[in-house]
């Protein structure tokens, strides 16, 4: 299969996917309740914008919005969404929530969603597919055209850590306490296709490389790249890959408009150029941000300095403060600032203190199914 | 005292009823269980109820009068209705209206069509009530034991369990009433019949919600997935039992409403080993055996086609009205058939009924208890396996255990 052309999009539409949970009522953990939800939900389908589908393992469920304009176009489709799910999920006695991680299922009792793909993925990467029952947001970029995209791609990959940071909530895996903020990032670095996009900044030397890539047989379409960002050549977009689905979906609308808005001002200010040297410290400060939070630490290759990513992220925001003026994405970032000041840091931090608090991880996805559903 | 005295000293008598032969028989059900799971893959259930049939063919039945078997029975159950009890959320039912709305559609119309073909079979009405209402109950006890064994999770399991739970406490219900009806039908004795019934309804839901409480206020402050804590769980459930069986309250409807309460006071999870740890696993094979070998050839040959006709409508009624409400409630039609065929189990709790019943009633109770004896010859070997293959059909059981 060859490269697809590249659509094109209006620049800096927005659409953002999420990977929910779905848990049970009586020890909340994971339950296979994909295909019911789906049949539940095939009667709201009409008046929803936004969409639900099957992911590889049948206690998740994926759900994207439609093209956004702005901030405030993502709340709603994802309100109106989130609504339809819980009560849905109500009629079925099942719950939904966010989180990159369920703190304590047993990946060898999850089951594969019975779809042809699903099992050939299966079978390929035997038990790293049901390891990867973790649970991720998605958010789609819309450039005008695809060397925007990978020029765009390459400039977002510094900021990488400031979302991982902004939307980790995998602290527990398998019961444990992992020490990480986002432990979710480790199932997917198992992958052999993942990580970062070879530094190639115009459509034509990337498709001799996918050819390339496609002659071996290694990959077959784009979707056989786990990378932590892609192109979407069908959309028009581009893809940030690396956020753990945040506990409420404020949350997950708020960074995509963060991304949105760091994507304008690069695109627009092009305050510096993307060089391959950009990818020095990429791993590295991708583990501070995973591991500590916003709490970490990260190298900028070109001065050697350090620097706290709160103190980034925060500078980040000034910087991009008229765009998102332009864009009315103010409340988002004003989300994001508000995030910056909390003490316990985050949906990890949130999680490890009503751990602390209840000593009992079921009722910490309890208390996530609340915050999902936007009542706790 | 003198029953459990002579169990021990005489031991080397082979029957039933002695240390040794009840030992032997444990140990040949545990066996026959086994190989049923492993060579099989059908349910360990099903090796214990063979065992309990077995004795019921060469003449060794129980007939549940027995001290000691009987006191075994009321804990295995009351541990495996505690259970589903728990798995009951009314919030479900106040979501899913049309859930609620087969639950009690389905036990109404299998009330009323085995009252009508058990009147065109000649059974007598005052015996033919009972039994309808008995036969409303989908054992609990084995979809507990059997979704456990097979580490089932889905909508057809939830479903089941959740149906299973009303159906017993509809039945539990609708008989201490029919029994208090008809104690209070001579209104010259009202006087002296109407304070015991009340109090033990009332009795029985108060105790039930004390228990509840404080299973709760244990679980809170312990880990219940430790043994230890488990015990100490079981402990509570057999003292509210001791005090049911002493006040005369109801041994089925404390246990239910216990675990109905502590599910539905708060949304918390509760995580606790199934059948509470090694020990409940013990009682759960000897209420199996017991209800197996609780049945004659006498009993079958005398009662057997009727059983049969009641089996058969009980099925059609429980299937149809699973269908009519699929696709209001939710549910595809594979999971309909799922559902309905996993309706089928009859077992420990209609026996137990049964005899609550006969006890109080001995004139209806010698005419009735034939009929439920013979219906569970028929349903209980069978049942399990039934259920099993339905939650394979609907996709439900773990990986492992799909082959």
């Amino acid at each position: 299969m060859s490269l697809e052309t590249f659509a094109t999009s209006r620049a800096f539409t927005l659409g953002v996917e999420l990977e929910l949970q779905i848990v049970n009522r009586h020890d909340y953990d994971l339950t296979p309740g994909a295909a019911d939800l789906l049949r539940v939900m095939e009667k709201h389908a009409k008046r929803l914008i936004a969409d639900v589908k099957p992911e590889i393992t049948s206690s998740m469920i994926e759900t994207s919005t439609g093209i956004c304009e702005r901030h405030h176009d993502v709340i709603s489709q994802l309100t109106e969404v989130r609504d339809a799910l819980v009560h849905s999920a109500g009629q079925l006695n099942l719950r939904l929530c966010g989180g990159g991680t369920h703190p304590f299922q047993d990946w060898s009792r999850r089951r594969i969603f019975d779809t042809p793909r699903f099992h050939q993925v299966s079978e390929l990467y035997g038990y790293l597919s049901k390891q990867f029952t973790v649970f991720g947001q998605h958010v789609h970029i819309g450039c005008t055209g695809p060397d925007q995209a990978l020029w765009l791609l390459h400039a977002l990959s510094r900021f990488m850590p400031h979302v991982i940071a902004l939307s980790a909530a995998s602290p527990y895996v398998q019961g444990s306490d992992t020490g990480f903020h986002s432990a979710r990032l480790n199932s997917v670095n198992a992958f052999p296709l993942s990580g970062r996009a070879p530094f190639l900044l115009t459509w034509d030397q990337f498709t001799v490389y996918f050819n390339k890539m496609a002659r071996t047989g290694v990959v077959e379409s784009m979707k056989d790249f786990y990378w932590d960002i892609r192109p979407k050549p069908e959309f028009g977009t581009i893809e940030v890959r690396v956020m753990d689905t945040p506990l409420t979906i404020e949350r997950a609308a708020a960074i995509a408009a963060y991304l949105q808005c760091v994507a304008r001002w690069l695109v627009i200010e092009r305050p510096f150029e993307p060089e391959e040297d950009d990818y020095l410290a990429y791993t590295y400060n991708r583990f501070q941000a995973c591991r500590f939070g916003l709490d970490g630490e990260v190298v900028n290759p070109q001065t050697a300095e350090h620097h706290p990513l709160r103190q980034l992220i925060a500078q980040t925001l000034v910087d991009v403060e008229m765009h998102a003026i332009e864009l009315r994405a103010e409340r988002g970032l004003a989300h994001i600032r508000e995030l910056l000041n909390t003490p316990e840091g985050g949906d990890a931090g949130w999680l490890r203190a009503t751990q602390k608090r209840e000593e009992f991880l079921p009722e910490v996805v309890r208390q996530q199914c609340l915050k999902f559903e936007g009542v706790g | 005292m003198s029953d459990i005295l002579s169990i021990i000293t005489t031991p080397w008598a082979l029957r039933p009823d002695t240390l040794l032969g009840a030992t032997l028989l444990a140990v040949a059900a545990a066996l026959l269980g086994e190989v049923a799971w492993r060579v099989l893959r059908w349910p360990r259930l099903m090796g214990y109820c063979a065992v309990g049939t077995l004795l019921s063919l060469a003449g060794l039945g129980v007939s549940g009068d027995e001290a000691e078997l009987r006191l075994a029975v009321d804990v295995a159950l009351a541990l495996l209705l505690f259970e589903a009890g728990t798995r009951l959320n009314l919030r479900w039912l106040a979501h899913n209206p049309w859930l609620l709305a087969t639950s009690l559609a389905e036990a109404v119309l299998t009330g009323v069509a085995v009252l009508i073909v058990a009147r065109l079979l000649g059974v007598a009405p005052a015996v033919a009530a009972p039994l309808a209402l008995i036969m409303m109950c989908v054992s609990p006890a084995v979809v507990q034991r059997v979704v456990g064994e097979c580490g089932a999770a889905g909508q057809v399991t939830e479903r089941l369990m959740a149906l299973s739970a009303l159906n017993a406490l509809y039945a539990v219900v609708a008989l201490s009433l029919l029994s208090a009806g008809l104690l209070l039908s001579d209104p010259s004795t009202w006087a002296q019949a109407l304070p015991p019934v009340l109090f033990s309804f009332f009795g029985s839901v108060l105790l039930g919600a004390a228990l509840g409480s404080i299973v709760s206020l244990i679980a809170r402050r312990l880990d219940l997935r430790n043994e230890n804590s488990v015990v100490l769980l079981l402990g509570c459930v057999l003292l509210a039992l001791v005090l049911a069986k002493t006040l005369q309250l109801s041994t089925l409807l404390v246990p239910l409403l216990a675990g109905l309460w502590l599910r539905n006071r708060s949304d918390r999870p509760w995580v606790w080993p199934r059948h509470f740890g090694s020990v409940g696993g013990v009682l759960v094979l000897v209420l199996f055996v017991a209800v197996g070998a609780s049945w004659s050839l006498e009993i079958l040959a005398a009662a057997g086609w009727i059983a049969l006709a009641v089996v058969v409508v009980r099925v059609l009624a429980k299937t149809g009205v699973v269908f009519a409400l699929a696709k209001p409630s939710g549910l595809a039609w594979r999971q309909a058939a799922c559902l309905a065929a996993g309706l089928l189990p009859l077992s420990a709790t209609a026996w137990v009924l049964a005899m609550d019943f006969a006890a109080s009633h001995p004139a209806t109770g010698a005419q009735l208890m034939p009929l439920v004896l013979a219906t569970l010859a028929l349903i209980e070997l069978p049942a399990p396996l039934v259920l099993m293959y339905a939650l394979r059909h609907a996709g439900e059981l773990d990986a492992e255990i799909k082959r």
